[in-house]
């Protein structure tokens, strides 16, 4: 065919390209080969602290609730398979392939050394200035197989 | 994890660390890392099908991201067009109230597709003065197929108001 043309709205489609995982990986990829390992963290720190500012406020109001909404919301739109616990003083997220790793995989893009970051690094940061520390208790760097755990600071 | 849904203020926020670090220049120089080492799909598209490669790329990425566009391809004539009358990933960044986006953010899309393109034979004009409204238009043409002259019109700037002037008479 010579000539075709196409059109399309906004709410034709589902927002979810999953390519962005790749991009993103690049992105950590570059920052550790050029700045090096503290940069990524620093970057993933500064990013969470001002995108996640919402979430972070509803962490101080509505404690560990907020966190567990958050989660569910993400790994459903991302078609994962999880399993999230949830205790008056601890949150558990158990995923058993990170969505971004196996889309990565499938379709050739490159897993940066420090993806796992994007997890640890970012957890902590949403934990800053809130009575609660994360920490990733499992991580699988072949298949971002993870156990995700929030819990109360002691005092 | 970021969820892909929320990585364009990841990306923005990206450029900015980089140009705190080190200048605009050390954003210009991710912009072609990822160039180089991220489009490998639509180099590997365009080279494979010409021009037709740019429909097949861009239905598929400005599907996946939910896009209000249009897009046209005259393969007799080597012409691709793209307007997206709603860039989903400027768009999302414009509602953010809470976040400042990188201001050179639209930038990257100049450099990124340019540096693919440019060198398989095609020209790659893109319009980025509606860029503040989430709207732009692009342009790719196969070389030697544009007659010289003006650059061709994307069909870019906002209709003027009657009777409004742009150049002062002579």
């Amino acid at each position: 065919m010579a000539h075709k043309t196409m059109s399309c709205k906004a709410s034709d489609h589902e927002y979810l390209h999953k390519d962005f995982h790749g991009a993103l990986s690049a992105g950590i990829e570059y920052l550790h080969t050029h700045y090096g390992e503290q940069a990524v963290r620093d970057y993933l720190r500064e990013f969470t602290r001002k995108y996640y500012a919402p979430l972070r406020r509803a962490i101080r109001q509505r404690g560990l609730a907020a966190l567990k909404v958050h989660f569910e919301t993400m790994y459903t739109r991302e078609r994962a398979r999880f399993r999230v616990r949830l205790t008056r003083d601890e949150l558990v997220i158990s995923v058993a392939a990170c969505p971004a790793i196996t889309h990565m995989k499938s379709h050739g893009y490159p897993v940066a050394r420090l993806f796992h970051e994007t997890t640890r690094t970012v957890n902590e940061a949403l934990c800053e200035g809130t009575p609660f520390k994360a920490e990733l208790a499992e991580y699988d760097p072949e298949t971002g197989r993870s156990v995700q755990r929030f819990f109360r600071r002691s005092r | 994890m970021i969820s892909c849904t929320e990585f364009i203020p990841a990306y923005s926020d990206l450029f900015r660390f980089l140009e705190k670090r080190d200048g605009k220049e050390s954003v210009i120089r991710f912009w072609h890392y990822l160039s180089d080492y991220f489009l490998g799909n639509l180099q590997e598209t365009v080279k494979k099908e010409g021009i037709q490669g740019c429909w097949t790329y861009w239905s598929r990425t400005l599907s996946e991201e939910a896009a209000d566009f249009k897009m046209e391809l005259d393969t007799q004539k080597g012409i691709f067009k793209g307007v997206l009358r709603r860039c989903p990933s400027k768009g999302r960044l414009l509602k953010l109230k809470h976040f400042k986006a990188y201001p050179d953010y639209c930038g990257h899309c100049d450099v990124l597709y340019r540096r693919v393109l440019e060198p398989l034979g095609y020209d790659f004009y893109l319009d980025m003065s509606e860029c503040d409204r989430a709207t732009c238009r692009f342009y790719i043409l196969r070389k030697g197929d544009r007659k010289p002259g003006p650059k061709p019109d994307v069909g870019t700037s906002r209709k003027k108001k009657p009777g409004v002037r742009t150049k002062p008479r002579a």
